[in-house]
């Protein structure tokens, strides 16, 4: 398992556990968040909290993971992120793609 | 070239075994990863990827053989090469091994440790040929059927010098690519494309993108369209209809030359801020327009920026391996620090010479994260 989750409210914070998100853990990343997509976790707030670099892989499984929950009238938040990680994401747009947050706490209630 | 650094994972719960195995390895050259336990050994393949497991198979928890069964499960694990290390000989027990769970071998653990070594060397040899011939094939029917990911030479453009570099990650085809399409006698359309998820068959999704982008744009401008955001826009709408290419992503810098008035138009989705370097002002400057991936949302809208470029003046375009740096194990994505570091090359005004050298001598082996693709274009 790479995400580690804890349920807050009515939404599920889930961790990704590697300092590196890259093609060697994107496919396992997009199968856990299908998984709890499919479970019904229809908030989930991604802490980027230990993650210092992020590659294009990966960047493409968050995507899917998003087309995905959008389809089923979900919401994926990006939460804790480094600043090179946030500048990157930035630089190609994708924080018009997902709502950002420095925290959890920061994410509406609903 | 250079031997490839050997990764090996080996699983015993007999700690002695293990450290007089790990050091056997390791002195022949390899990087050993160590689990004493095939919950550790799972648990560690979560952030490491080994070229070859050597496993026990009676271990107190969880055994050798669910241990392989989880591995085959896992897309990520499911094909490293996988060596049942065991003092077992039953041959019934061999046989589960290696039919129903694809086992490579059993080595006995009686097997003096230089042999153990040079089965796993010889291993390893045949799995990196295999590889390499089907990378070779790859390429070949690539050539057969007359398609590439970038071009062969450069354009020509009147008025104007546009050249390209292009490093693949680890030599394999697809991911980035690179197309100039001569539109009119006036007009010239750089493209410089990014297909997320790099995986084996990224290859084919590069050639399918490359095929949408091509038809697009020359559509487009058979009918008299010369916006480049229209033309993405056209683009993304044919990519998220076509059900062939759900969950298909790309980036995409899209660049038409006027080769009459000088003037640039620039749309992107989802790329990088290209690089405008004002040659008179000595000023480096980023464009940045809009758009997000293709293939994300079919009514996501695009907009273009119009730059007109005087003598000497100098655009990069650029795909993300280009920022991506490393310092030991550690990659980080730093646009800033790229910008800055070709900042002095650009103001030495010698074209695109000192930015291809400086990339040649910056991104090699393993310090490349992904594929590097570059477009220079300089208005003479």
């Amino acid at each position: 398992m790479i995400l580690e989750t804890k349920t807050l409210g009515n939404i599920l914070a889930a961790t990704i556990t590697q300092p590196e998100a890259n093609l060697t853990n994107a496919e396992q990343f997009k199968h856990e968040m299908l998984t709890l997509i499919n479970e019904g976790n229809l908030r989930i707030a991604l802490n980027f909290a230990q993650v210092s670099y992020i590659d294009s892989s990966f960047l493409g499984a968050m995507v899917s993971s998003l087309k995905y929950a959008l389809g089923k009238g979900g919401e994926i938040y990006l939460t804790d992120l480094k600043k090179d990680i946030t500048e990157l994401l930035r630089l190609i747009r994708m924080d018009k793609v997902f709502k950002v947050y420095d925290s959890i706490n920061n994410v509406p209630a609903a | 070239m250079a031997a490839a650094t050997k990764k090996i994972l080996l699983v015993d719960d007999n700690l002695f075994l293990l450290g007089t195995l790990a050091l056997a390895f390791a002195n022949d050259g390899f990087k050993v990863l160590k689990a004493s336990s095939a919950e550790e050994a799972l648990a560690l393949l979560e952030h490491e990827k080994p070229e070859i497991i050597l496993s026990d198979y009676e271990m107190p928890g969880m055994n050798g053989f669910a241990f392989r069964k989880q591995l085959l499960e896992n897309t990520a694990t499911k094909n490293i090469p996988f060596i049942f290390l065991t003092a077992y000989n039953d041959n019934t027990l061999v046989m589960k091994g290696l039919d129903e769970l694809l086992a490579v071998d059993f080595i006995d653990k009686e097997t003096p440790v230089p042999v153990i070594i040079a089965k796993m060397d010889n291993l390893l040899a045949t799995v990196r040929e295999k590889q390499a011939l089907s990378l070779e094939e790859l390429k070949r029917a690539a050539e057969a059927i007359n398609i590439k990911s970038v071009p062969i030479k450069k354009p020509i453009v009147t008025g104007f010098n546009v050249e390209f570099w292009h490093l693949p990650y680890h030599g394999y085809p697809g991911g980035d690519f690179i197309d100039f399409i001569r539109v009119s006698n006036r007009y010239t359309c750089a493209v410089l494309g990014d297909v997320m998820g790099k995986k084996w068959t990224a290859w084919f999704f590069t050639f399918s993108f490359l095929s949408y982008i091509r038809a697009a744009v020359r559509f487009c401008v058979s009918s008299g369209e010369y916006d480049p955001a229209v033309i993405l826009q056209k683009t993304n709408q044919v990519v998220c209809e076509d059900e062939a290419l759900t969950d298909v992503l790309a980036g995409l810098s899209l660049i038409l030359i006027d080769e009459q008035t000088g003037h640039v138009a620039y749309a992107g989705a989802g790329d990088l801020p290209l690089l405008y370097y004002n040659a008179a002002g000595k000023t480096l400057t980023p464009i940045k327009t809009c758009g997000l991936l293709l293939g994300l949302f079919n009514d996501a809208s695009y907009d273009a920026a119009s730059i007109t470029l005087h003598k000497d003046d100098q655009i990069l375009v650029f795909s993300d391996g280009i920022i991506e740096y490393t310092e030991g194990d550690k990659h980080t994505s730093d646009y800033a620090l790229f910008k800055n570091n070709v900042y002095p090359l650009l103001q030495q005004n010698t074209g695109f010479a000192p930015i291809r050298d400086y990339l040649s001598q910056t991104i090699t082996g393993a310090s490349q994260a992904d594929d590097c693709s570059i477009i220079s274009i300089i208005k003479k």
